[in-house]
């Protein structure tokens, strides 16, 4: 029953890295932008969540001004970081850091707000019972798998049948071609990073029920973005979410053979054996050679 | 051949250095420096904060007594709560602060920035770690906090009290964790007990399921835990949300607002210093009083620590000046074993030959948001 429970928990967390790492593979795949500050993304969405529902306001509401400050702040780096970069010099490197400089400065602010100390919604749907014996489920587990179930969906279908999703996977192939349809790749990349900085919501609105937050969850959530992606193959939605998963449930299983402290590493020597036997990552397109 | 202008040049910037050099130290004359090595930021910022409030207290409450001739300046330095932190934290504020005085906190970072602080003569002040190897680290090495060997101590009889014969003890792999878990290892079986897991972590570590799936599969009574920072917060929250019931004992790194404010921390058994905010000693009454003026709430434990940390500075350096002596490392630490007694908050410490003081440890419960003494 041990493993059983290893399992569950192992999903529950591999699904919360999942919802984490999506936005960010989304906006990488449509882009190409390495958005380092996704991670500040889910702090500034968790904390607008948390700070609205202790304030008494009912959580969908919360929920809704998450969204605006996560959707918010992508159009603010699209606009006033990425955009100007690209304009003059657009080189990877620069890119990179000044969008890391944005995590420092959201961390500055979340701690000058808010202060430095841990934070957690409390709900009674983080509270596991036992469902069979050994085996405790919490009902936000079946949350976290309805809330995943739906935005795969909804992802899916947007890229798959709208006119904007299929210019977004359009972007990253040729943004050349998209002008000669008579689309506008600066628009079509502003909708990606608005609607990769939504998809960090429902992970941050989760993540601050079920492990809480602090303002220096920003790395941290970028690590584990980076390594889905990776695993997942760079680019692919699927990919990330699946790898999410897959890393998820390693570090739990991990801890039945092994001491428990491996358990992070275990997802991050999952990482180097697919960068070293499986490039492409798990549904990534064939690395040239 | 050295040409013309390189020699002009390298003249000019020796020249610059010199005048940098005098000015620098002319300031330094005019006050005296004690360095924070503090977490400033990361999981562990929230300490900084408590730890930095607690000196500032002391500073305001020596400048009001005009207990010195000199101002006294504080420093800060971001440990980042590391090892690597702490060794290049101490470095600058040694060699370039020109601090004589440091406040110090984390076991690991003590450990890295004592060789550092001794060789530069600086004396360090340690109000957070409570690793048991702190104790007579260094001869400038101080404690103003009992240690987690007092702390196990303490809860090993209430343990026994309550029935508890099956122990599980989780703990973060560093100097502190390893220390808490030889000790409970050693201390279980004496008391009649046995360990029923260990259960190691990263210090990074942030998810706790699968953790807690293994500590309910060991069967406690009770479970132990060596943690500090956000961490504790996740553990117990984690541990209480995925079916963990039975009684979380940790030591004082639980007297910090994020674990105080946590629903699921009701119940939580931790044991700390005494910290007795009715004593009607006057540095007692005054350090509470203006505590609640000024932030409207009580002071912790770390609050007080490195207010006396403080303190301890103010009054050594008094009686230093008042002999016409150096206010120096080395004659601070020959006061210190000279007078061994000082008035401090929470009554009169004392300190041993290594330079720790010795106060009395009480247990408590944590219950709706406040600590309650049961022991």
């Amino acid at each position: 029953m041990l493993l059983l429970q290893l399992l569950a928990s192992g999903i529950q967390t591999g699904l919360i890295y999942a919802l984490t790492a999506a936005g960010f593979a989304l906006i990488f795949g449509a882009t190409r932008i390495f958005h380092v500050a996704h991670g500040a993304t889910f702090a500034l969405a968790g904390y607008a969540f948390l700070e609205t529902a202790v304030a008494g306001v009912p959580w969908p509401l919360a929920c809704l001004v998450s969204l605006v400050v996560a959707v918010g702040f992508g159009l603010f780096m699209d606009a006033f970081v990425y955009r100007p970069i690209l304009r003059h010099e657009g080189s990877f490197f620069t890119v990179f850091v000044a969008a890391f400089g944005m995590v420092v400065v959201v961390q500055s602010v979340l701690e000058l707000a808010f202060g430095r100390s841990f934070v957690s919604y409390s709900s009674t749907l983080t509270r596991a019972t036992a469902v069979l014996p050994g085996l405790y489920l919490a009902p936000i587990f079946w949350v976290i798998i309805a809330v995943t179930a739906a935005i795969l969906l909804l992802t899916g279908v947007f890229l798959g049948r709208s006119r904007a999703g299929i210019g977004l996977r359009a972007l990253s192939e040729n943004p050349e071609l998209l002008r000669a349809f008579g689309l506008s790749a600066r628009r079509l990349s502003a909708l990606a990073i608005a609607l990769g900085s939504a998809l960090a919501v429902p992970g941050a609105v989760l993540m601050a029920a079920t492990s809480g937050l602090q303002p220096s969850i920003g790395p941290h959530v970028m690590l584990i973005s980076l390594a889905a992606s990776i695993v997942g193959g760079i680019g692919s939605l699927r990919g990330a979410v699946a790898a999410g998963v897959l890393l998820g449930v390693t570090e739990s299983l991990v801890v039945s053979i092994l001491d428990t402290q491996w358990s992070e590493s275990a997802g991050f020597v999952l990482l180097f054996g697919f960068i070293l036997f499986r490039p492409r990552g798990l549904l990534g397109q064939p690395v040239p050679r | 051949m050295i040409q013309r202008r390189t020699l002009l040049a390298a003249s000019a910037a020796s020249a610059a250095l010199l005048l940098a050099d005098r000015f620098s130290a002319a300031q330094e004359a005019g006050s005296y420096i004690i360095g924070t090595l503090f977490p400033m930021a990361g999981p562990n910022a929230e300490y900084g904060t408590i730890f930095t409030a607690g000196a500032q207290m002391a500073l305001a409450h020596i400048a009001e007594d005009k207990m010195l001739r000199k101002p006294v300046e504080l420093r800060a330095e971001d440990s980042q709560g590391t090892p690597q932190g702490g060794a290049t934290g101490m470095t600058k504020l040694a060699n370039v602060d020109h601090a004589i005085y440091t406040l110090i906190g984390f076991t690991g970072v003590s450990k890295a920035a004592a060789p550092i602080g001794q060789r530069n003569k600086v004396v360090m002040v340690n109000g957070g770690g409570v690793g048991p190897d702190l104790s007579g680290l260094a001869p400038l090495f101080w404690n103003v906090i009992p240690l987690i060997d007092k702390e196990i101590a303490a809860i090993l009889p209430w343990l026994k009290a309550q029935g508890s014969k099956r122990v599980a003890v989780l703990y973060v792999d560093d100097p502190l964790g390893n220390a808490a878990l030889q000790q409970m290892t050693a201390a279980l079986p004496a008391n009649g007990a046995t360990l029923a897991g260990s259960f190691s972590i990263a210090p990074t570590a942030q998810q706790f399921g699968a953790i807690a799936a293994k500590i309910r599969d060991s069967s406690p009574d009770a479970v132990y835990f060596a943690s500090y920072g956000a961490q504790q917060a996740q553990i117990i929250k984690q541990l209480r949300d995925n079916g963990v019931t039975q009684t979380l004992i940790t030591y004082s790194a639980a007297t910090i607002p994020s674990v105080r404010d946590l629903a699921e921390a009701d119940g939580l058994v931790f044991t700390a210093q005494i910290s007795d905010w009715t004593l009607t000693d006057p540095v007692t009454q005054r350090f509470v009083k203006d505590w609640r003026a000024k932030y409207n709430a009580d002071p912790t434990t770390y609050h007080q620590n490195y207010y006396n940390a403080v303190r301890l500075f103010g009054m050594l350096a008094q009686s230093l000046e008042k002999a016409d002596k150096p206010v120096d490392g080395e004659a601070m630490r020959a006061e210190l074993l000279r007078v061994r007694r000082f008035a401090l908050v929470g009554g009169e410490g004392s300190f041993d030959d290594n330079g720790n003081i010795a106060i009395p440890i009480q247990i408590n419960r944590m219950k709706g948001g406040r600590a309650e003494k049961i022991g």
